[in-house]
């Protein structure tokens, strides 16, 4: 169970999606990877794309602006 | 109990709204703009104003083109703080600036590449462009123009769509 | 945090959470200034008064929400999302559906057609592409990129100064897409072409139709 962290702070929109998006493709079933972004398009787009995959993912807001989202491909 | 602990000020002020709560609300108030001041929401005309008042103070002389001799020559009597459409272009910037903060979730966030100053700088000056020729943006001559019945509206939204296409591939392969 | 999908390894998943400031003072302080403003505009003139409330209600309403007319655009093609197309789809429909109905009226009351209705031709296709290149490219539209500047996004503050720069150049080369292509391009209210029913049935059909063909895209999963 490896777990990454995918640092996308200060990145523009898309960007934390696609990253997280090209992430994942290369992660194993049970890994977990940790993306870290400040932009408030990326904390529903990140979650809602991985949700529609089937992934489990938690949201958490780490500071004013920053959040982290956790997800465990499940598949 | 703290305020920020209400349930409803976790629902209205701290949590995200979904898409389609932020889609019915921002027709209802453009009906609502538009059934009071006869014009409907629209972005970009003031920012044509705001560069011609900027550009007459380094001696360009606006007045001499069509634009300001014929269509918007109003604009050039006019200063930022009593023109309507200036004055909703920072109730934009300030009501953003409001959510975020009653949510505590303001943060400055700094450029982080070069690319990202290109992006910026070429991205603007096209939608600057592109808006005036095509008299409005993604909110007055889409959202505004479109809603208005206007067949300029419809080609809009289809060469918008196709704008964003070419976008995306040039976000991917230059400014990632 | 999500209630049914939970990460199933949280105690090995490292948290940091960071001390958070309440920034809410500073928003009650804002929120002061912002009817102060809005009481002194209301001196000047009621439509000013109207234009401020307005603006900081649509600033709240796309902050909230996290609307995005560019993603609605960019992210079928680029990550396979479509829930802001479709939600830019319903908002169409709606104020599709208002603004007939004020355009009726006044016809009805023997003035001309309210709203937005502008010149159709060649010069609306190449300034709407140029204006979709440029939206994804700089991370926002024009109603994104006035959030993002109140969301402190340094990137839109630039955005947005070439922006004035970019509307500016196209005031000065405006005279001479006039003489190429507006000045002959006839304005088209849809209603007054072919009827309001047939108007009104066509467009929102076209609306519902891209509306499930958004829905059906988005649904496949992609990768």
């Amino acid at each position: 169970m490896a777990e990454y962290r995918l640092d996308c702070m200060g990145e523009a929109c898309p960007v934390p999606l696609i990253k997280t998006q090209k992430k994942m493709a290369d992660m194993k079933v049970g890994d977990v990877v940790v993306v870290e972004i400040d932009h408030s398009c990326a904390m529903k787009n990140v979650p809602e794309w991985a949700r529609k995959e089937g992934h489990n993912v938690d949201i958490e807001e780490t500071s004013e602006g920053e959040w982290e989202i956790y997800i465990e491909k499940t598949k | 109990m703290r305020v920020q602990d209400h349930k409803i000020f976790k629902i209205v002020v701290k949590d995200a709204w979904s898409y389609t709560t932020g889609a019915i609300l921002l027709a209802v108030l453009n009906i609502a703009l538009f059934a009071l001041s006869k014009i409907p929401w629209g972005v970009t005309t003031p920012f044509s104003y705001w560069g011609a008042w900027i550009g007459k103070t380094f001696g360009i002389h606006v007045e001499k083109w069509y634009y300001f001799a014929g269509p918007h020559k109003s604009a050039l009597n006019m200063s930022f703080f009593t023109h309507q459409g200036s004055i909703m272009n920072l109730g934009i910037i300030v009501g953003a600036l409001l959510a975020a903060l009653a949510a505590s979730q303001f943060k400055i966030k700094k450029i982080k590449s070069v690319s990202q100053v290109i992006a910026a700088i070429s991205g603007g000056l096209l939608m600057g462009y592109g808006a005036r020729i095509a008299f409005g943006c993604n909110i007055g001559a889409l959202f505004s123009g479109l809603a208005s019945s206007s067949l300029h509206g419809w080609i809009y939204m289809v060469f918008m769509f196709v704008g964003a296409w070419i976008g995306s591939k040039l976000l991917v392969k230059y400014f990632m | 945090m999500s209630v049914q999908a939970s990460v199933s390894s949280e105690t090995a998943v490292k948290r940091s959470p960071k001390k958070k400031k309440n920034q809410l003072p500073i928003a009650i302080g804002l929120l002061i200034v912002v009817i102060v403003l809005a009481v002194i505009f209301s001196q000047i003139s009621k439509g000013l008064a109207i234009a401020w409330i307005f603006g900081i209600g649509f600033g709240v309403v796309l902050q909230k929400s996290r609307f995005c007319f560019t993603a609605a655009f960019r992210d079928p093609v680029l990550t396979g999302g479509t829930s802001l197309s479709k939600a830019v789809l319903l908002t169409l429909a709606i104020a599709l559906v208002g603004f007939g109905v004020i355009q009726y009226i006044a016809v009805q009351a023997g003035k001309g057609v309210p709203g937005g209705v502008n010149p159709a031709g060649w010069h609306v296709a190449i300034g709407a592409l140029m204006f979709g290149i440029g939206a994804v490219i700089s991370g926002g539209c024009a109603s994104g990129t006035l959030m993002r500047v109140g969301e402190g996004f340094m990137m839109q503050w630039l955005s947005l100064f070439f922006f004035v720069i970019g509307s500016l150049w196209g005031a000065r080369d405006f005279g001479w897409w006039n003489k190429l292509l507006i000045s002959s391009s006839p304005k088209a209210h849809l209603p007054s072409v072919m009827g309001w029913s047939l108007a009104f049935a066509l467009q929102l059909a076209v609306l519902g139709g891209l509306y499930l063909l958004a829905d059906w895209w988005g649904k496949r999963k992609t990768r």
